[in-house]
């Protein structure tokens, strides 16, 4: 008896971590929580914060680990300077987006490239509290004692393509995104950590400038 | 040109030995720009993968060429995925790699001091342009039979790896930087 019981208690838990995250369980107050999360971001006007970016690469068996800081301010402004190993600015301004690699600078429209405006899309409603909205994913939320897992599922053409899931976790603490992980359907991830955050820190607004 | 006789198998020295690179890269193509990053490693099984992404992680594509030289492609955004993108891809990346040389059909010749080590291929021919020594690389092209359709560079070994590679082509406006990152 004790027998089964124990193969049981492995095969739930194998499932358990399939079906779900490890370590987290499904949101009892899915509304309770939309609340909390909306009135947080209501409530924090700016991000500073320094980031690690890990891409992996599953079949390859590597991974390319970038660092930079990372600005946000409301509305809808963002910038990503990556300084190590490489140099690159990103910095998106309502529905444009500036890119300046080590040589060249570049102004996309995100009205005209669709990739960039869903990632803008995404980056936004995380950091403002509307990912939970956003009618392009199907979303679940999941908690542990520190933390929320919001994950979403794109069902729209264009982002299944990119994606197979998106998860954005949450610290419970002043519910601000401590990581963005995307899936890719190959099997391959960008894992975006967000370190040293400093919320409603004075955030010039020329850092957000496009010429 | 005049014909001359040439040591092949000094090119060998030329042959970058990719265990694992990582490349930052700037491509300009009928004016636009692109940057990212190029991985280039050799797999367990001999085959060697490139894979570029950009700089934030979105992947453009994942080449592989298998031990036996065979091209595969395992993925490749839409936008790219046009059967002319991807031959003169698979041909500029072909050219650096030095795998598709076979003494048995090879020629040289001279011209300006320089020595052009001419290997056949299905469509063409590749030239891996040495000083009259033979000691040092100039340049690699990719020839038809008439023209010459892209010229490269690669330049500053360091443990076998070039630390810059650059690729033009002289057809159209289709160029790749290469310069290699240190992780």
């Amino acid at each position: 008896m004790r027998k089964i019981v124990t193969i049981l208690v492995f095969l739930a838990a194998g499932f358990w971590a399939n079906a779900q995250y490890a370590g987290f369980i499904p949101v009892k107050d899915m509304d309770k929580f939309k609340v909390a999360f909306a009135l947080a971001a209501q409530k924090t006007n700016s991000i500073k914060s320094d980031f690690v970016q890990e891409k992996v690469l599953s079949m390859l068996s590597e991974k390319i680990i970038s660092k930079g800081r990372f600005w946000f301010k409301k509305d809808n402004r963002v910038r990503m300077e990556y300084y190590h190993p490489y140099q690159y600015l990103m910095i998106l301004n309502k529905d444009k987006v500036y890119v300046k690699d080590g040589q060249k600078e570049n102004k996309i429209s995100t009205r005209s490239n669709k990739m960039f405006q869903q990632i803008n899309k995404i980056m936004v409603d995380c950091m403002q509290g509307t990912a939970l909205n956003n009618t392009d994913f199907k979303t679940r939320v999941f908690e542990n004692k520190n933390s929320s897992l919001v994950e979403l599922v794109p069902v729209t053409k264009g982002l299944k393509e990119l994606f197979k899931a998106i998860t954005v976790t949450i610290d419970n603490k002043d519910f601000s995104v401590s990581v963005i992980e995307m899936q890719e359907l190959s099997g391959d991830n960008t894992i975006i950590r967000f370190l040293n955050k400093n919320l409603n820190a004075d955030i010039q607004d020329m850092l957000f400038f496009i010429k | 040109m005049q014909p001359v006789t040439a040591d092949f198998r000094k090119l060998q020295q030329f042959k970058p030995v990719f265990t694992v690179a990582l490349y930052n890269t700037q491509v300009d193509v009928a004016g636009n720009h692109l940057s990212g990053l190029l991985l280039i490693k050799r797999m367990p099984d001999s085959s060697l993968r490139m894979l570029f992404s950009n700089e934030m992680g979105f992947k453009f594509f994942d080449f592989e060429f298998g031990a036996d030289g065979k091209f595969k492609v395992h993925s490749v955004i839409k936008q790219m995925n046009r059967k002319a993108v991807l031959k003169t891809l698979k041909n500029d990346l072909a050219l650096i790699l030095m795998e598709r040389m076979d003494i048995s059909t090879a020629f040289a010749r001279k011209n300006n001091g320089l020595l052009y080590h001419i290997f056949p291929q299905k469509k063409g021919y590749h030239y891996y342009i040495t000083d009259s020594s033979g000691n040092e690389l100039v340049r690699l092209e990719r020839a038809s039979g008439k023209k010459i359709i892209a010229e490269t560079v690669m330049l500053n070994y360091i443990n076998g790896i070039p630390d810059t590679i650059g690729i033009s082509h002289k057809t159209f406006e289709f160029n790749i930087g290469l310069k290699r990152i240190e992780r």
